[in-house]
């Protein structure tokens, strides 16, 4: 069970503080969240890496987290910024499928892991950009295998994964 | 869980230090001073136009400088508030200043073009020195916000970039303005503005590149 946002927020302020055994449940707490909120779209091999490095760039930016707001919301924003970030450098040929987890994530999200939730960044790109991000970036496809399965020529899928990209970093706080 | 994350659990919560919180009115306190150092640069090189203090500048000198201090303002805001992230973040207001500011070129230009000699009204004698010397006047502002977007952990590296360099051109425009002899209509709609957007394109490309983590 991982804890809901209010106490989020507490043992983030404390942490602030310098409260060690808060910060040390927050980190379990939010590591928890990361695992569930990146699961469908980062291969299973590659979620750790991502949950890891998000609660490193929590630890270095904590100052940055204002108490006077939600703290899930902050946490989303950062963890979106690492996953884009993710996706430019992920590596471009792997055949790894994604766990089927749909069922479990999606009876367990609350209204702000809906609202703050890596999907809704995805309902802003056209679906050819989508698609193609999906298959190269998150399913592993080669960008020829891609073509074949979308009907877009090569380079189509290479613009279409530059420019979703691009969007989806200007998204990172507003969708 | 695993044990590498339990290591780096560890490991984190060891170094635990407090840390002070972010707080607007820091980033806020950074952007007022830079806006200080630029004022006494102005007055030191250029001096402080007389007829600011005694009442002689035209109502357009007045407007001009009143929408460019709203636009710097809701600029700066938006740039310092960025270095705190947070999904469902807006920042609209910039984006209504700066369409008020557009309307002054576009004013000036079809006053201008409604008149013959146009290449002369257009380019008078201090067009290019206010231009450069706008831009010049950009440097602190845009230096100190992006010193704030550094310390922090700014997320949307684009509108981050477009507001720093709006902020820094509307401020830096501002503050030279003081001292510029001309408030025509023409001079000030183009001139106490181009700069504004060039350094709100500056921005977009250079910032992002900056304040990256």
């Amino acid at each position: 069970m991982i804890a809901d946002e209010a106490t989020l927020a507490r043992l983030m302020a404390a942490a602030q503080k310098g409260d060690k055994p808060a910060y040390n449940v927050l980190l379990s707490e939010a590591g928890m969240w990361l695992e569930r909120y990146f699961r469908r779209r980062v291969p299973p091999h590659q979620l750790d890496d991502l949950v890891q490095d998000v609660l490193m760039a929590l630890h270095a930016k904590r100052n940055t987290y204002d108490r006077s707001r939600p703290f899930l919301p902050w946490l989303a924003a950062i963890a979106r910024y690492r996953w884009v970030d993710h996706l430019r450098k992920v590596y471009k040929h792997e055949s790894d499928l994604l766990e089927d987890n749909d069922a479990y994530v999606d009876s367990d999200e609350d209204v702000i892991e809906a609202r703050v939730s890596l999907e809704r960044l995805f309902v802003h790109l056209p679906s050819s950009q989508a698609e193609a991000i999906e298959l190269v970036k998150i399913e592993g496809l080669s960008i020829h295998e891609a073509s074949q399965k979308t009907g877009q020529s090569e380079s189509l899928v290479k613009v279409n994964i530059h420019r979703g990209l691009k969007k989806l970093s200007a998204l990172v706080e507003k969708a | 869980m695993n044990k590498y994350r339990d290591n780096l659990i560890s490991g984190l919560t060891n170094e635990l230090a407090p840390v002070r919180t972010f707080a607007m009115r820091d980033g806020a306190a950074l952007v007022a001073a830079a806006s200080v150092v630029t004022l006494a640069a102005v007055m030191l090189v250029e001096g402080l136009g007389a007829r600011v203090f005694q009442g002689q500048a035209a109502p357009f000198f007045w407007i001009t400088n009143g929408l460019l201090l709203l636009l710097g303002l809701a600029s700066a805001g938006a740039a310092i508030a960025l270095a705190s992230p947070g999904v469902g973040s807006r920042h609209d207001a910039p984006k209504w200043a700066a369409a008020m500011l557009g309307v002054l070129p576009l004013a000036a230009l079809i006053s201008v073009f409604s008149r013959v000699g146009t290449g002369e009204i257009v380019f008078d004698l201090s067009a290019l020195h206010c231009f450069v010397a706008s831009l010049a006047s950009a440097l602190f502002t845009g230096g100190a916000l992006i010193l704030w977007l550094r310390r922090g952990a700014p997320v949307s590296l684009e509108s981050a970039g477009w507001f720093t360099g709006i902020a820094a051109g509307a401020l830096g425009t501002l503050i030279y303005g003081m001292s510029c002899p001309i408030d025509n209509l023409t001079h000030m709609g183009i001139w106490h503005v181009a700069p504004v957007a060039v350094a709100a394109l500056i921005g977009r490309l250079a910032v992002p590149s900056l304040i990256r983590w």
